[in-house]
C-alpha cells in the first residue's frame, strides 16, 4: 500500500472516477471532493499529502480553494484545467499551485506528475542549506559555485540567480511572471525574452538540451525536474 | 480627438471645393475677356461660364457651389461684359431675360453633372459591398464545409467508441481475451483520434476572417520543436524521431502554441505516410533572416502535381490514403494559415532517395537583454 494520501476534487463523475481508478490500481490512497469547500474541510480534517484540484467547480472557483489551503499548508497540489483556461492555470500556479494537468491528460501523465512530487516529498526530509544536489548538478549555495559532475560550470549572475530559483523549488513549475519578478523585481518589455535567452543559454551550459532537468513549459514557465 | 480632425478635415474640403470655383470662375472670366478683344459675340462668353459651373459641379462635392457659382457667373458676366461695362445695370432690355436663361442653364447643367457623379459614387459603394458580400459568403461557405465534414468525421469514432463501450457493459465477459483486449485499443485509439481533432479545431477556431489572432512574442526555436518532438513521442512511442538542431541559440518571433501545432502536424503527416520502421526527422538551419525547419520521411512521397494541392482545406490525397478518415485534410490548410500569418512560408520537396520534405520558414527574432 502507497502510504500517500490523496484528495481528489473533481465535479464532473467520469473524470473523477477515472482518476480514482488510476490511483486504486497504483495502491495510492485517496478521499475525493465534488465541492471546492469541501476539499478546504477535507484538506484541514485529513491533511492529504498531494491534492488533485479541478479549477471549474460548481461553488467556489479552484483558485479560491489554493488561496485558502496556502493560508494554513504547502501541501502540494496539481491543478487540473481545459486548455482554454490557460491564464486560469497560470494564476493558479502564481497562487500556489505546484503543477498542472490539461484536460484531456493520460492516465500515465497523472501517474508522472503524481511520481514527480512523491519524489520531491520523500528527498525534501533530507535537504540542506548550504548545497543543493541534484543528479549530476551540484549548487554550493555559500561559495556560489555550480559543479556539473566534477567540472565547475561559470554562469552569469544572472543564470545561477535563475539556476537557484528553479532548484529552490524543485518540482514545482513557475510561471514566467513569478521568475521575472523574482529576478528583476519589475518587469519591463523585454523581460520574457531576456529570461527565455538567459533559460537558453544556462540550458546550454548545463548540457540539458533535451529538457531532462528544466523542462519548458510553453506558454506557462519553467520548472527543474527532481532527478 | 477625432472629433477635432472631423472638424478639420470639413475646412479643408470647403476651403479647397471654394478655391477651386474661384479659380475656374476667373479662367472663364480670363477667356471671355479674350473672346470679347477677339470680337466674339456674348453668347459665347456666357457659353463659358455655362461650361465653368459645369467643371465647377463635377469637382467640388457640394451642390451649393454650383448655385453660387450659377450667380456669380452671371453677376460677372453682367458686371463686365454687358454695356455699361463695370456697372451692374443694363440697357438693352433683352438683358434680364439672358441673365435668367444664363442662370437657369448653368444651374441645370450643374446639377446634372453633380447628380451623375455621385450616382458614379454610389456605384462604385455598391460594388465594394457586393465584393464584401462575396468573400462573407466564401467564408461562410468554407466554414459551413468545415463544420459538415467535421461533424462527419467526428461521428465515426464516437459511434466506434460508444458501441465499443457498450459491448464491453453489456457482455463482457462472453468475450475472448484476444477479442476484449481489440476493443480496448480500439476505444483508446478512437479516442486519441478525437483528441488530436479537437486541438486542431481550437486552433482552427482562432482564424476570423481568413486572419488568425496571433500573439506573438520572442521564443526560442529549441523550446518549441522540443516541445513538439515531445508531443510526437508521446502519440507515436514507437517510431524513431531524429532531431537534427542547429548549435546555436535562435530566438524567432512566433506563436508558441500554434508553431508546436503546425510542428506537431507536419510530424503527423510524416509518421503517418511512411513506414513503421522508418525514421522521421526534424531538422532547424537558418537562411539570411528566416530559421527553416524541416520535417522530413522516408514514405512514398507526393507528386509534382500533388505539392501544390496538400495545403488546400479539406485535400486528403485521394487515392493514396485509403483511410481518408484519418487525415482530415485540414492539418496542412491550417499549417500554412498559421505560418503565413507569421510572415513565413511553407513548401513541399522531395526527401532523396524516397520520401517527402515539408519545411517552414519563420522571422528571427532579436532580444535585447535585460540582464
Amino acid at each position: 500500500m502507497n502510504e500517500f494520501l490523496v484528495l481528489v476534487v473533481e465535479d464532473d463523475k467520469p473524470i473523477r472516477n477515472l482518476i480514482t481508478t488510476t490511483l486504486k490500481m497504483n495502491d495510492y490512497r485517496f478521499i475525493t471532493a465534488v465541492k471546492g469547500n469541501e476539499a478546504i474541510m477535507l484538506s484541514a480534517s485529513h491533511k492529504p499529502d498531494i491534492i488533485i484540484l479541478d479549477l471549474g467547480l460548481p461553488d467556489i472557483d479552484g483558485v479560491e480553494v489554493i488561496e485558502h489551503i496556502r493560508t494554513w499548508s504547502d501541501v502540494p497540489i496539481i491543478i487540473v484545467s481545459a486548455r482554454s483556461e490557460d491564464r486560469d492555470k497560470i494564476t493558479a500556479l502564481d497562487k500556489g499551485a505546484d503543477d498542472y494537468l490539461t484536460k484531456p491528460f493520460s492516465v500515465d501523465e497523472l501517474l508522472a506528475r503524481l511520481r514527480v512530487i512523491q519524489r520531491r516529498l520523500m528527498k525534501s526530509e533530507n535537504i540542506s542549506v548550504t548545497e543543493f544536489v541534484n543528479g549530476r548538478l551540484r549548487i554550493d549555495y555559500v561559495s556560489g559555485c555550480v559543479h556539473l559532475d566534477d567540472e565547475e560550470l561559470h554562469l552569469t549572475p544572472i543564470e545561477y540567480r535563475l539556476l537557484c530559483l528553479l532548484a529552490k523549488n524543485v518540482g514545482k513549475v513557475l510561471t514566467h511572471k513569478y521568475i521575472i519578478q523574482s529576478l528583476w523585481g519589475t518587469p519591463a518589455d523585454n523581460s520574457e525574452a531576456s529570461l527565455r535567452v538567459f533559460m537558453a543559454t544556462l540550458r546550454k551550459k548545463l548540457s540539458d538540451s533535451s529538457q531532462a532537468l528544466i523542462q519548458t513549459h510553453i506558454g506557462i514557465g519553467y520548472r527543474m525536474m527532481k532527478l | 480627438m477625432s472629433d477635432k480632425k472631423k472638424k478639420k478635415n470639413a475646412y479643408i474640403s470647403v476651403l479647397k471645393d471654394f478655391g477651386i470655383s474661384l479659380i475656374i470662375l476667373a479662367a472663364a472670366t480670363i477667356a471671355g475677356y479674350l473672346f470679347k478683344l477677339g470680337g466674339l459675340t456674348d453668347s459665347n462668353i456666357i457659353m463659358l461660364y455655362i461650361i465653368a459651373v459645369l467643371v465647377i459641379s463635377i469637382l467640388t462635392s457640394k451642390i451649393y457651389y454650383c448655385l453660387g457659382s450659377s450667380i456669380v457667373g452671371v453677376l460677372v458676366f453682367n458686371y463686365l461684359f454687358t454695356y455699361p461695362e463695370f456697372s451692374f445695370s443694363a440697357h438693352d432690355a433683352g438683358y434680364p431675360v439672358t441673365f435668367l436663361t444664363m442662370f437657369i442653364t448653368a444651374l441645370i447643367a450643374g446639377t446634372l453633372a453633380n447628380k451623375l457623379k455621385r450616382n458614379t459614387l454610389i456605384a462604385e459603394q455598391n460594388a465594394r459591398e457586393k465584393e464584401e458580400a462575396a468573400l462573407l459568403a466564401q467564408n461562410e461557405q468554407l466554414r459551413a464545409n468545415m463544420l459538415r465534414t467535421i461533424s462527419h468525421d467526428l461521428r465515426t469514432p464516437l459511434t466506434s467508441i460508444s458501441g465499443n463501450a457498450s459491448t464491453l457493459i453489456s457482455g463482457g465477459t462472453a468475450l475472448d481475451e484476444t477479442a476484449r483486449q481489440q476493443i480496448y485499443t480500439d476505444i483508446f485509439s478512437e479516442s486519441m483520434w478525437l483528441i488530436e481533432m479537437v486541438e486542431n479545431l481550437l486552433y482552427a477556431t482562432r482564424i476570423e476572417d481568413g486572419r488568425m489572432q496571433l500573439n506573438i512574442s520572442v521564443e526560442i526555436l529549441d523550446d518549441i520543436v522540443q516541445e513538439a518532438v515531445r508531443h510526437t513521442e508521446r502519440t507515436h512511442p514507437k517510431r524513431n524521431i531524429i532531431v537534427d538542431m542547429y548549435d546555436e541559440i535562435i530566438p524567432v518571433m512566433a506563436d508558441a502554441n500554434l508553431i508546436v501545432q503546425v510542428i506537431v502536424n507536419l510530424m503527423d503527416n510524416a509518421v503517418k505516410y511512411s513506414d513503421e520502421d522508418s525514421d522521421v526527422t526534424v531538422s532547424v538551419h537558418l537562411e539570411n533572416e528566416y530559421a527553416v525547419i524541416s520535417v522530413s520521411d522516408h514514405g512514398t512521397g507526393i507528386s509534382d502535381e500533388e505539392k501544390e494541392k496538400v495545403f488546400d482545406m479539406f485535400y486528403t490525397g485521394g487515392s493514396r490514403s485509403s483511410d481518408s478518415r484519418r487525415s482530415l485534410g485540414l492539418g496542412l490548410a491550417l499549417c500554412r494559415s498559421i505560418i503565413t500569418s507569421h510572415s513565413g512560408s511553407v513548401y513541399v520537396s522531395d526527401n532523396i532517395p524516397n520520401g517527402t520534405i515539408v519545411s517552414f520558414t519563420l522571422p528571427i527574432g532579436e532580444v535585447d537583454l535585460n540582464e
